[in-house]
């Protein structure tokens, strides 16, 4: 039995969670170790994860893997970039001068005023076609991608 | 409808070489019930602001949908997972 899982069912028995808390912590945890399926976790073994940009549909996630010196491995749902472009709709005008003012001094100059629901999607779905390759000098590798 | 569900668990692990390090395993479904209250109470603020704002004839009256978008990009934030192994430290966040 699994450390997570002993820890739930010690939690139920001591009477800090209740029943149905505890069979949500656990389908969480069955979940996230079944292959991934529509809104559920992926494997969270770095060794299970894609190697490269997946060729067809649209991407889930957005890794970033460093190989050398150190090992950098992290998974990004696209699903919370998505939100977050939705997200920069609704901030207040006044807000979001500031922001746009303050990203244009640290040299992006993008406007997020300009930025409309129907072009998110497509940011999705062209980041399946990106890949970021790059040879630092200290002899790390980055790879950053969408699978 | 979209079903906006936060996470359910926080997996916290750092080492450093030459310590113990810690683990911090927070099941975050423990938070729902609070989070459910002060969401709550912060939307019927965020939704009598928006009315006087609407009824005052300001352009922007979307607080609660604002409120509303920000629970649902937390609830993303579940399936991220980050693994750090440097000659000097190691840190593993996962969040189901």
């Amino acid at each position: 039995m699994s450390e997570e899982r002993t820890r739930i069912l010690g939690m139920l028995a001591e009477g800090k969670i209740t029943a149905t808390e505890a069979e949500t912590l656990l389908d969480a945890l069955a979940s996230a170790a079944e292959a991934p399926v529509a809104g559920t976790p992926a494997p969270t073994s770095a060794s299970d994860w894609p190697t490269g940009p997946s060729a067809s549909g649209t991407p889930k996630f957005m890794y970033v893997k460093v190989t050398g010196k150190d090992q950098v491995d992290v998974k990004v749902p696209l699903a919370l970039l998505r939100a977050g472009l939705k997200l920069t709709s609704l901030i207040p005008p006044q807000a979001m001068d500031q922001i746009n003012e303050s990203m244009g001094e640290a040299g992006m100059s993008i406007d997020f005023n300009n930025l409309k629901p129907e072009d998110i999607e497509e940011i999705i779905t062209s980041l399946r076609e990106m890949e970021v390759n790059v040879q630092a000098s200290d002899g790390n590798n980055v790879r950053v991608f969408c699978a | 409808m979209t079903v906006i569900l936060p996470p359910l668990v926080v997996d916290v692990r750092v080492k450093e070489a030459g310590t113990r390090g810690f683990r911090i395993w927070f099941p975050f479904v423990l938070l729902w019930p609070l989070l459910i209250v002060i969401v709550g109470f912060a939307l019927i603020v965020a939704l009598l602001v928006d009315a006087a704002l609407c009824l005052s004839g300001a352009r922007y009256h979307h607080y609660s949908l604002l409120l509303l978008k920000s629970l649902h990009l937390l609830a993303e934030v579940r399936g991220t997972h980050a693994h750090i192994n440097s000659p000097d430290s190691l840190v593993d966040v996962d969040i189901y």
